[in-house]
Protein backbone atom coordinates (compact mmCIF):
# COMPACT_ATOMS: atom_id res chain seq x y z
CA UNK A 1 0.00 0.00 0.00
CA UNK A 2 1.55 3.28 -1.06
CA UNK A 3 1.41 6.47 0.95
CA UNK A 4 -0.68 8.99 -0.99
CA UNK A 5 1.24 11.83 0.63
CA UNK A 6 4.61 10.44 -0.30
CA UNK A 7 4.97 12.37 -3.56
CA UNK A 8 3.87 15.58 -1.93
CA UNK A 9 6.28 15.06 0.93
CA UNK A 10 9.06 14.40 -1.54
CA UNK A 11 8.20 17.61 -3.34
CA UNK A 12 8.25 19.53 -0.08
CA UNK A 13 11.63 18.07 0.81
CA UNK A 14 12.93 19.28 -2.52
CA UNK A 15 12.24 22.89 -1.55
CA UNK A 16 15.36 24.69 -0.38
CA UNK A 17 14.88 26.89 2.67
CA UNK A 18 16.76 30.14 2.52
CA UNK A 19 19.90 29.97 4.63
CA UNK A 20 20.65 32.45 7.38
CA UNK A 21 22.44 35.55 6.25
CA UNK A 22 26.14 36.29 6.71
CA UNK A 23 25.36 38.36 9.76
CA UNK A 24 24.22 35.22 11.58
CA UNK A 25 27.40 33.43 10.60
CA UNK A 26 29.44 36.36 11.84
CA UNK A 27 27.65 36.32 15.18
CA UNK A 28 28.05 32.55 15.46
CA UNK A 29 31.75 32.90 14.70
CA UNK A 30 32.02 35.46 17.47
CA UNK A 31 30.36 33.05 19.91
CA UNK A 32 31.89 29.78 18.80
CA UNK A 33 35.24 30.57 17.23
CA UNK A 34 38.52 31.61 18.70
CA UNK A 35 38.62 29.84 22.04
CA UNK A 36 41.78 31.82 22.79
CA UNK A 37 39.99 35.10 22.53
CA UNK A 38 37.09 33.63 24.44
CA UNK A 39 39.44 32.79 27.24
CA UNK A 40 40.53 36.39 27.44
CA UNK A 41 37.40 37.71 29.13
CA UNK A 42 37.28 34.65 31.36
CA UNK A 43 40.85 35.20 32.45
CA UNK A 44 40.20 38.90 32.89
CA UNK A 45 37.12 38.21 34.99
CA UNK A 46 38.95 35.60 37.02
CA UNK A 47 41.86 37.94 37.60
CA UNK A 48 39.53 40.76 38.54
CA UNK A 49 37.56 38.63 40.95
CA UNK A 50 40.74 37.23 42.45
CA UNK A 51 42.12 40.71 42.94
CA UNK A 52 38.87 41.79 44.52
CA UNK A 53 38.89 38.82 46.86
CA UNK A 54 42.51 39.51 47.76
CA UNK A 55 41.65 43.13 48.48
CA UNK A 56 38.83 42.05 50.77
CA UNK A 57 41.11 39.65 52.61
CA UNK A 58 43.82 42.29 52.91
CA UNK A 59 41.35 44.85 54.16
CA UNK A 60 39.95 42.39 56.65
CA UNK A 61 43.38 41.45 57.94
CA UNK A 62 44.48 45.06 58.03
CA UNK A 63 41.45 46.22 59.93
CA UNK A 64 41.62 43.22 62.19
CA UNK A 65 45.28 43.86 62.87
CA UNK A 66 44.65 47.49 63.55
CA UNK A 67 41.80 46.57 65.84
CA UNK A 68 44.06 44.41 67.94
CA UNK A 69 46.92 46.89 68.23
CA UNK A 70 45.20 50.18 68.56
CA UNK A 71 43.14 50.96 71.61
CA UNK A 72 39.61 52.05 71.01
CA UNK A 73 39.50 55.78 70.55
CA UNK A 74 36.76 56.44 73.05
CA UNK A 75 35.81 60.01 73.63
CA UNK A 76 34.03 61.26 76.69
CA UNK A 77 30.62 62.48 75.63
CA UNK A 78 28.82 62.73 78.97
CA UNK A 79 29.56 62.71 82.70
CA UNK A 80 26.92 62.61 85.39
CA UNK A 81 27.14 62.69 89.15
CA UNK A 82 24.17 61.87 91.25
CA UNK A 83 23.25 64.05 94.24
CA UNK A 84 25.13 63.01 97.33
CA UNK A 85 23.30 61.09 99.99
CA UNK A 86 24.74 62.37 103.30
CA UNK A 87 23.99 60.61 106.51
CA UNK A 88 25.01 62.10 109.87
CA UNK A 89 25.30 59.87 112.86
CA UNK A 90 25.38 60.57 116.53
CA UNK A 91 28.60 62.02 117.86
CA UNK A 92 30.91 59.53 119.38
CA UNK A 93 33.72 59.94 121.87
CA UNK A 94 37.07 58.71 120.83
CA UNK A 95 39.67 57.12 123.09
CA UNK A 96 41.56 60.40 123.45
CA UNK A 97 38.44 62.09 124.81
CA UNK A 98 37.61 64.12 121.69
CA UNK A 99 34.26 63.97 120.06
CA UNK A 100 33.57 63.30 116.35
CA UNK A 101 30.44 62.97 114.26
CA UNK A 102 30.46 60.06 111.80
CA UNK A 103 29.30 61.05 108.34
CA UNK A 104 28.54 58.74 105.48
CA UNK A 105 28.34 60.16 101.94
CA UNK A 106 27.16 58.12 98.96
CA UNK A 107 26.89 59.15 95.31
CA UNK A 108 27.29 57.72 91.84
CA UNK A 109 29.56 58.79 89.01
CA UNK A 110 28.47 57.84 85.50
CA UNK A 111 30.56 58.58 82.45
CA UNK A 112 29.67 57.74 78.87
CA UNK A 113 32.32 57.23 76.19
CA UNK A 114 31.89 56.69 72.49
CA UNK A 115 34.17 55.53 69.68
CA UNK A 116 32.85 57.14 66.50
CA UNK A 117 34.92 54.83 64.24
CA UNK A 118 33.32 51.66 65.46
CA UNK A 119 30.17 53.31 66.80
CA UNK A 120 30.67 51.60 70.13
CA UNK A 121 29.80 52.99 73.56
CA UNK A 122 31.25 52.49 76.95
CA UNK A 123 29.30 53.44 80.07
CA UNK A 124 31.27 53.54 83.23
CA UNK A 125 29.13 53.47 86.41
CA UNK A 126 30.94 53.88 89.67
CA UNK A 127 29.14 54.02 93.00
CA UNK A 128 30.95 55.90 95.74
CA UNK A 129 30.61 55.36 99.44
CA UNK A 130 32.79 57.33 101.83
CA UNK A 131 32.80 57.45 105.58
CA UNK A 132 34.37 60.27 107.56
CA UNK A 133 34.60 61.54 111.11
CA UNK A 134 33.95 65.22 111.56
CA UNK A 135 35.73 66.60 114.62
CA UNK A 136 33.45 68.35 117.08
CA UNK A 137 34.73 71.10 119.23
CA UNK A 138 33.51 71.04 122.75
CA UNK A 139 33.65 73.92 125.18
CA UNK B 1 20.50 16.23 10.04
CA UNK B 2 23.85 14.63 10.53
CA UNK B 3 25.26 13.90 13.92
CA UNK B 4 27.29 16.68 15.42
CA UNK B 5 30.51 15.01 16.39
CA UNK B 6 32.73 16.54 18.96
CA UNK B 7 35.54 17.14 16.52
CA UNK B 8 33.33 18.48 13.74
CA UNK B 9 33.58 22.09 12.71
CA UNK B 10 30.46 24.04 13.52
CA UNK B 11 30.63 25.79 10.16
CA UNK B 12 30.30 22.54 8.26
CA UNK B 13 27.40 21.40 10.40
CA UNK B 14 25.67 24.75 10.18
CA UNK B 15 26.22 24.98 6.43
CA UNK B 16 24.39 21.69 6.09
CA UNK B 17 21.58 22.39 8.54
CA UNK B 18 21.34 26.14 9.05
CA UNK B 19 18.70 26.71 6.42
CA UNK B 20 16.45 24.06 7.91
CA UNK B 21 16.93 25.43 11.39
CA UNK B 22 15.97 28.87 10.17
CA UNK B 23 12.81 27.58 8.50
CA UNK B 24 11.86 25.84 11.74
CA UNK B 25 12.57 28.98 13.72
CA UNK B 26 10.50 30.97 11.25
CA UNK B 27 7.39 29.04 12.32
CA UNK B 28 7.48 30.58 15.76
CA UNK B 29 8.87 34.03 15.03
CA UNK B 30 7.41 37.18 13.59
CA UNK B 31 10.19 38.18 11.25
CA UNK B 32 13.28 37.03 9.46
CA UNK B 33 15.45 38.97 11.88
CA UNK B 34 13.80 37.28 14.85
CA UNK B 35 14.32 33.90 13.22
CA UNK B 36 18.00 34.68 12.77
CA UNK B 37 18.29 35.67 16.42
CA UNK B 38 16.55 32.50 17.52
CA UNK B 39 18.73 30.31 15.32
CA UNK B 40 21.85 31.95 16.63
CA UNK B 41 20.86 31.55 20.27
CA UNK B 42 19.61 28.00 19.85
CA UNK B 43 22.54 26.84 17.77
CA UNK B 44 25.13 28.27 20.15
CA UNK B 45 23.39 26.56 23.06
CA UNK B 46 23.20 23.30 21.15
CA UNK B 47 26.77 23.38 19.92
CA UNK B 48 28.28 24.30 23.24
CA UNK B 49 26.23 22.17 25.57
CA UNK B 50 24.14 19.56 23.77
CA UNK B 51 25.93 18.19 20.74
CA UNK B 52 27.85 15.70 22.84
CA UNK B 53 24.66 14.14 24.10
CA UNK B 54 23.85 10.74 22.66
CA UNK B 55 21.23 10.19 20.00
CA UNK B 56 19.98 12.13 17.07
CA UNK B 57 20.39 15.86 17.55
CA UNK B 58 17.20 16.78 15.72
CA UNK B 59 14.92 16.85 18.71
CA UNK B 60 17.49 18.68 20.81
CA UNK B 61 17.97 21.37 18.22
CA UNK B 62 14.26 21.78 17.64
CA UNK B 63 13.63 21.98 21.37
CA UNK B 64 16.32 24.60 21.69
CA UNK B 65 14.88 26.60 18.80
CA UNK B 66 11.35 26.44 20.13
CA UNK B 67 12.45 27.50 23.59
CA UNK B 68 14.44 30.42 22.22
CA UNK B 69 11.56 31.45 19.97
CA UNK B 70 9.02 31.36 22.78
CA UNK B 71 11.35 33.36 25.00
CA UNK B 72 11.72 35.93 22.27
CA UNK B 73 7.97 36.10 21.74
CA UNK B 74 7.41 36.68 25.43
CA UNK B 75 9.96 39.45 25.43
CA UNK B 76 8.53 40.92 22.23
CA UNK B 77 5.04 41.04 23.69
CA UNK B 78 6.33 43.54 26.20
CA UNK B 79 8.05 45.66 23.62
CA UNK B 80 6.84 48.66 21.72
CA UNK B 81 4.54 48.90 18.76
CA UNK B 82 7.60 48.92 16.56
CA UNK B 83 7.82 45.20 16.93
CA UNK B 84 4.23 44.62 15.92
CA UNK B 85 4.84 45.70 12.36
CA UNK B 86 7.39 43.01 11.65
CA UNK B 87 4.71 40.38 11.27
CA UNK B 88 4.04 41.85 7.87
CA UNK B 89 7.04 40.13 6.34
CA UNK B 90 5.24 36.84 6.90
CA UNK B 91 3.47 37.52 3.64
CA UNK B 92 6.21 39.22 1.69
CA UNK B 93 9.45 37.39 2.43
CA UNK B 94 9.93 34.02 0.83
CA UNK B 95 11.09 31.21 3.04
CA UNK B 96 12.58 29.27 0.16
CA UNK B 97 14.99 29.82 -2.65
CA UNK B 98 13.22 30.54 -5.95
CA UNK B 99 12.31 27.42 -7.88
CA UNK B 100 12.35 27.06 -11.62
CA UNK B 101 9.74 24.34 -11.42
CA UNK B 102 6.37 26.15 -11.18
CA UNK B 103 4.88 23.26 -9.23
CA UNK B 104 7.58 23.51 -6.60
CA UNK B 105 7.26 27.28 -6.51
CA UNK B 106 3.53 26.92 -6.06
CA UNK B 107 4.12 24.47 -3.24
CA UNK B 108 6.50 26.87 -1.54
CA UNK B 109 3.97 29.66 -1.77
CA UNK B 110 1.14 27.44 -0.59
CA UNK B 111 2.93 26.34 2.53
CA UNK B 112 2.58 29.80 4.00
CA UNK B 113 -1.16 29.70 3.47
CA UNK B 114 -1.63 26.74 5.77
CA UNK B 115 -2.96 27.35 9.27
CA UNK B 116 0.03 27.74 11.62
CA UNK B 117 -0.75 24.60 13.59
CA UNK B 118 -0.70 22.52 10.40
CA UNK B 119 2.27 24.31 8.93
CA UNK B 120 4.49 23.72 11.95
CA UNK B 121 3.74 20.00 11.82
CA UNK B 122 4.73 19.92 8.15
CA UNK B 123 7.92 21.84 8.77
CA UNK B 124 8.91 19.71 11.75
CA UNK B 125 8.27 16.51 9.84
CA UNK B 126 9.86 17.43 6.52
CA UNK B 127 12.69 19.74 7.56
CA UNK B 128 13.02 18.81 11.20
CA UNK B 129 12.99 15.13 10.30
CA UNK B 130 10.90 14.35 13.37
CA UNK B 131 8.40 11.56 13.83
CA UNK B 132 4.82 12.24 14.86
CA UNK B 133 5.74 11.12 18.37
CA UNK B 134 8.56 13.65 18.52
CA UNK B 135 6.41 16.36 16.98
CA UNK B 136 3.79 15.65 19.60
CA UNK B 137 6.36 16.09 22.33
CA UNK B 138 7.61 19.34 20.86
CA UNK B 139 4.16 20.85 20.48
CA UNK B 140 2.58 19.26 23.55
CA UNK B 141 -0.01 17.46 21.49
CA UNK B 142 -0.70 13.79 20.97
CA UNK B 143 0.95 11.93 18.10
CA UNK B 144 -2.50 11.30 16.67
CA UNK B 145 -3.23 15.02 16.65
CA UNK B 146 0.09 15.65 14.91
CA UNK B 147 -0.70 13.03 12.31
CA UNK B 148 -4.16 14.44 11.84
CA UNK B 149 -2.78 17.93 11.27
CA UNK B 150 -0.34 16.49 8.79
CA UNK B 151 -3.14 14.86 6.81
CA UNK B 152 -5.18 18.07 6.79
CA UNK B 153 -2.10 19.97 5.65
CA UNK B 154 -1.41 17.56 2.79
CA UNK B 155 -4.99 17.80 1.70
CA UNK B 156 -4.91 21.58 1.79
CA UNK B 157 -1.61 21.77 -0.07
CA UNK B 158 -2.96 19.53 -2.75
CA UNK B 159 -5.97 21.81 -3.18
CA UNK B 160 -3.80 24.92 -3.28
CA UNK B 161 -1.53 23.47 -5.91
CA UNK B 162 -4.46 22.34 -8.01
CA UNK B 163 -6.10 25.74 -7.89
CA UNK B 164 -2.86 27.58 -8.68
CA UNK B 165 -2.03 25.21 -11.49
CA UNK B 166 -5.43 25.81 -13.03
CA UNK B 167 -5.03 29.58 -12.59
Amino acid sequence: MTDPDHDLEQALAALRPRPPGPAVLARLARDLDAPVSARGPIIAWSAGLSALAAAFVAAFLFLGFRGEVEAPAYQLVRADQSPADVQFYRPVRLADGSFVRPVRVRWDDTTRWEDPRSNTRLINYRPNDQFALLPLETN
Amino acid sequence: MSDAHADQDWRAWFAENGARLRLIARQWTRSEADADDVVQEAFVRFWKHQRHLPGNPNALVVTSIRRAALDLLRRSDRRSVREQAVGADMETVSWFEPEADPRLQSLADSLKLLPPEQREVVVLKVWGDLTFDQIGEQLSISPNTAASRWRYAMEALRKHITVRTHD
